[in-house]
């Protein structure tokens, strides 16, 4: 649990350190869909992951489980 | 209602010498650029030149025109086939569709369905239940969400639900969104609960009824998250999920070997199917977990925009009541070529440490004392391993008329390599792993 609190502290302020606020007008790169697009990866992907890894976290809420793994 | 009043005579051939030579006008312009710009041309348009208007033809019929409300929505389909093949003899099918409609005003509503054809003969299968020489199943599984966020404040709900002969799980979450700071800041908080129910089918697919055997399993989930703008080209992001399971999810199919205290050190991992047989104890009890399990992953994400290209790298830190730890690093390089086609060249890489309770060999005392292990399991996910997968992915965006449909075409392909560490029967396993993707947009 450690390990966890202080990857999450590290990184924001990693991540954070050298904000600065940017106006709309300056997001033209940061719209691009690219940046945000979640939908690389359908659920085929999803689900193989799911099965190989006994971790999870980090994805949609909305998916229910399965008797898979 | 009639707009214009009674015409006199000179107006009617004036009318109709114009009608005539407008109409053979019209047939020029048809023939020159088409019906629709002939259209334009139809003398029933009203003269503005002229103080006595002609009769539209459909004056009776609509002497107002209706303005017409104009479509805001956007709406999309798609639809995904998807197949696996591991080196385990597992091979999945997985054909899905989804559709969406959204609106201007921030709402959406969104549906999808998906089918899981399985078909396994894997060595886990064979090992414990070697009557059967395969087995297959499907899975059917729908999810329906929806959301609205006119402004910087939004909420959004869904539900889910996924069918096969022995398992069903139903669930529901709700999530809010509260942008700050002229949407420099996104704050996401959310919980999602779902309820499954496992039974037991036997050979030939003959299921015990729920009400007869099974084990409901709860989960409740807490999820956070927080965005934000570094600079022009940068965002970041992390997410945090505090799941918590209450519940009996060990699998009523999954028999372990135990080993006497002299023989368990003599077993090494990826010990055959003949090996164990030879040298195990005559007793194979059921696989047994904890009935509780505590789960906790951060994600960091940072997305970067280059000139032509966009680099993703998203790392996963997860720890868990029963002493699985694991990292999960996915980097993604999605590169523009040209202005219709997207590629992006993908690697992830996984490594956990097992559970608390997990052994390459159990070790019973012979009948008649029988001094079981109380935690045993063979599920390789919670054993220690590592997998790298590499892949690449392909979007093509067809070129269409400002008014028409907009069509993308979506190929994904990888290789997962698996290495278990500490496992009976098997040391690796590659997998592979293909999608193509069909969406439309109007």
């Amino acid at each position: 649990m450690r390990i966890v609190v202080l990857a999450t502290g590290l990184f924001t302020l990693l991540a954070g350190a050298g904000c600065a606020h940017v106006a709309p007008y300056e997001r033209g790169k940061l719209a691009e869909p690219t940046m945000t697009a979640d939908d690389l990866d359908g659920p085929a992907a999803a689900h193989a992951l799911a099965t190989h890894e006994g971790a999870t976290g980090g994805g949609s809420l909305s998916e229910s489980g399965c008797g898979c793994n | 209602m009639q707009l214009t009043t009674r015409r006199p005579p000179h107006a009617i051939r004036r009318r109709s010498a114009l009608h005539t030579a407008a109409k053979a006008f019209a047939v020029c312009v048809a023939i020159l650029t088409g019906a629709s710009e002939a259209r334009a041309s139809d003398p029933a348009v009203p003269d503005q030149t002229h103080t006595v208007r002609p009769e539209r033809p459909d004056a009776k019929a609509s002497p107002i025109e209706e303005p017409t409300l104009e479509d805001t929505t956007t709406k999309r389909a798609g639809f995904e086939f998807g197949a696996y093949q591991d080196t385990d003899n597992v091979k999945v099918i997985t054909p899905s569709i989804n559709v969406s409609v959204e609106n201007v005003s921030g709402g959406s509503l969104s549906a999808s369905y998906l089918v899981d054809v399985v078909s396994a003969a894997s060595i886990d299968i064979v090992s414990s239940a070697s009557t059967r020489a395969g087995w297959g199943e499907v899975r059917h599984a729908g999810a329906v969400s929806g959301q609205y966020k006119p402004h910087d404040f939004g909420v959004s709900v869904g539900g889910s639900v996924s069918s096969e002969p022995d398992y069903v799980s139903y669930g529901g979450y709700a999530m809010i969104v509260k942008e700050f700071d002229d949407k420099n800041w996104t704050l996401t908080l959310g919980y999602g609960y779902s309820h499954d129910t496992a039974g037991r089918c036997g050979i030939g697919g003959a299921c015990t009824p729920f009400d007869v055997f099974s084990r409901p399993l709860e989960r409740g989930a807490f999820n956070g998250g927080l965005a934000w703008v570094v600079n022009r080209d940068t965002l970041a992001s992390v997410t945090f999920d505090l799941i918590i399971e209450n519940g009996d999810q060990s699998k009523p199919y999954r028999y372990i070997a135990m080993f006497s205290p002299t023989v368990a050190p003599t077993v090494k991992p990826g010990a055959s199917i003949d090996f164990v047989n030879a040298n195990r104890l005559p007793e194979k009890p059921l696989e047994a977990l904890p009935v509780t399990r505590d789960r906790l992953a951060v994600t960091g994400g940072i997305a970067h925009r280059f000139d032509g290209s966009t680099l993703r790298v998203d790392e996963r830190i997860y720890d868990d009541s029963w002493g699985l730890k694991a990292s999960s690093t996915d980097v993604k390089w999605l590169i523009d070529l040209g202005e219709h086609f997207l590629v992006w060249p993908h690697v992830r890489f996984h490594v956990q440490t097992q559970t608390d309770f997990w052994q390459l060999a159990y070790v019973s005392q012979p009948a008649p004392a029988f001094t079981l292990p109380r935690y045993r399991t063979g599920d390789r996910e919670l054993g220690p391993l590592w997998t790298i997968d590499g892949g690449f992915g392909f979007r093509w965006r067809l070129a269409h008329e400002p008014d028409a449909p907009a069509w993308r075409i979506g190929l994904t392909a990888d290789v997962m390599y698996t290495s278990f560490l500490d496992d009976l029967y098997l040391s690796n396993r590659t997998a592979y792993l293909g999608a193509l993707q069909l969406e439309t947009e109007w």
